[in-house]
């Protein structure tokens, strides 16, 4: 299933927020995640993301710092701050008032109730 | 065979080009690629076939750069200053900050060694700083390479020993009416360095010709970041002496004095510095300087040698005209070895290296005809210093570019690569400063000190 592109970029920020809360983590780390929550289905172009993450930084929602993992590679990890939760809080109840009214007008008899 | 460092290399390059990633982008990039490439060959795909697919999920370019260009409000210069993050990356940066000022200051105080000699900074002793303007300017730089690249002792020694060979030559050698042999040793003692530069830019593997190239690139980017700090500090002090003459203090023998030495003397270093930290942001202006200067120079030529043709005679003064054909010359050589450094080795012929390939014929051209006239003339009238060293520089850059224009042209045919051409520059590059050496410190004692 290919997801369309416009609902790919409306849910990059919420997903990449979300994965954050759990712990810090790098862009290819967050890739990978996002495969395995999603079953592959949800498959971004790998380059995309950092712009994403570098606007999110700039936006103060997170923060980066150069790391050295133990094979010697240097990564930019990103930390979730408080400002960034909030807005994650937020979007979520957004996607919440989204996801329920699809559902309710999924449902049976919803016409004309 | 599929060597996975150098396509890593080329990828960043390309990545790199358009300018809106920055060098932390690009090392971002870079480090999720080896990620990847990575987690594939860990599944037991080919090292090359990993390299492709990864690429291909990093996905287009050009859609790349427009993404990256929308957030990067931050530019090049602040990419520059962000301290790098982990402590121990940190503090090597800090160190290698106060290493150079250091050295920079260090040149500055080398700059101020005539004044303990009784020559103060006036027109009258204009002679001593530019007579040794190199040996405070380079000793800096090679001091700076040889801490950079924490290269075994005997580098130290050797530098040491040719810093001082010309230090002691070109000051204690004579120098009487007409110096003209004096004037030689100025122009001639930076070109002989460059050579322990390169050296000392290689490292135990200097005689590759591929870091002799990454030499010469390195050598045009500190001139053009020297050229950009000089403006700057050019303006600081114009701005602050007029300021403050304003208030009626003169700030005059304190910036001829001191600052003008020292920032003079300091450049060099702080731009080789700059350099070296920052690779790829100078890398795109290099070329598109070559691109508007190469076909410029190309139209000059052709004008100069219809003008020639037309009015059938060359200028009479030989000793000026061949100065100036050097000059030319060198010109165009350099702008050759701009677009060879910047230029893809493996990347096929286009009609680019044409244009270069008439660049440097013309410029073989234009020589020949105002060699031929002056040949015959010259063994009449001996050979001054003068005529000597113009006539010893002709002859090698003629070879230089004649050589040149054959390796351009069997590449342009599709019978060598590339590489070979570059390979033979740079294996010639060499002679050039072995002539300057013999110049700057033979001339003079072959010709009396005159």
């Amino acid at each position: 299933m290919d997801i369309r592109k416009d609902l790919v970029a409306a849910s990059a920020t919420p997903i990449v927020l979300s994965i954050l809360r759990h712990g810090d983590s790098y862009g290819y780390a967050i890739i990978k995640r996002v495969r395995e929550v999603s079953g592959d289905r949800i498959a971004w172009t790998d380059g995309m993301l950092y712009p994403v993450l570098h606007r999110l930084e700039a936006a103060g929602f997170v923060r980066a710092t150069w790391k050295t993992a133990d094979n010697g590679r240097r990564r930019k990890y990103y930390r979730i701050t408080r400002q960034g939760e909030a807005e994650l809080d937020h979007l979520r109840e957004q996607w919440d008032v989204v996801h329920s009214a699809l559902e309710r007008l999924a449902g049976p008899g919803t016409i004309g109730t | 065979m599929f060597d996975l460092e150098s396509q890593i290399r080329k990828w960043r390059r390309h990545v790199q080009s358009a300018g809106s990633l920055g060098v932390q982008d690009a090392e971002e990039l870079e480090s999720h690629l080896r990620d990847t490439i990575d987690e594939l060959t860990g599944r037991g795909v080919s090292v090359e076939e990993a390299f492709i697919l990864s690429v291909r999920r990093m996905g287009d370019t050009d859609t790349l750069h427009n993404e990256f260009a929308k957030v990067s409000t931050e530019n090049v210069w602040r990419q520059l200053l962000v301290p790098a993050a982990d402590e121990a990356a940190r503090r090597r940066e800090r160190t290698e900050i106060a290493v150079v000022l250091a050295l920079a200051l260090l040149g500055g105080l080398l700059g101020k060694l005539p004044a303990l000699f009784g020559h103060p900074v006036a027109e009258l002793s204009a002679v001593v700083y530019a007579r040794n303007a190199s040996l405070f300017a380079f000793p800096p730089v090679a001091i700076y390479l040889i801490w950079k690249r924490a290269l075994p002792l005997r580098f130290s020694a050797v530098a040491a020993l040719v810093f001082a060979a010309f230090a002691v030559a070109v000051n204690v050698y004579p120098s009487y009416a007409p110096h003209h042999t004096q004037a030689l040793t100025i122009i001639h003692v930076p070109i002989a360095l460059l050579l322990v530069l390169t050296v000392l830019y290689g490292g135990p593997g200097w005689r590759k010709p591929e870091l002799r190239l990454d030499f010469v690139r390195f050598a045009g980017e500190v001139f053009i970041y020297a050229v950009l700090l000089g403006l700057g500090g050019l303006v600081l002090v114009g701005v602050s002496g007029a300021t403050f003459s304003l208030v009626g203090i003169d700030l005059t023998p304190l910036i001829a004095n001191w600052l003008a030495v020292f920032g003079i003397c300091g450049v060099a270093v702080v731009a080789a510095y700059l350099v070296e930290k920052k690779k790829g942001a100078i890398e795109t202006i290099a070329p598109v300087l070559a691109r508007i200067f190469t076909p410029l120079f190309a139209v000059l030529l052709l004008g100069l040698i219809i003008t020639m043709a037309l009015t059938g005679q060359a200028p009479s003064e030989d000793r000026e005209l061949l100065i100036m054909f050097d000059i030319v010359l060198a010109l165009v050589l350099g702008l050759v070895l701009y677009t060879m450094s910047a230029r893809d080795a493996e990347k096929r012929a286009d009609w680019w290296d044409g244009i270069v390939l008439a660049l440097v014929v013309l410029a073989f051209a234009a020589n020949a005809i105002a060699f031929s006239g002056i040949i015959v003339r010259l063994s009449t009238y001996g050979f001054s210093p003068n005529k000597s060293a113009a006539l010893g520089e002709n002859i090698l850059l003629m070879i230089n570019l004649g050589v040149l224009a054959v390796g351009y042209y069997r590449f342009l045919t599709g019978r060598v690569s590339y590489q070979t051409v570059i390979d033979w520059q740079m294996r010639y590059l060499p002679i050039h400063s072995g002539w300057a050496t013999v110049v700057a410190l033979g001339f003079p004692l072959l010709f009396g000190f005159a």
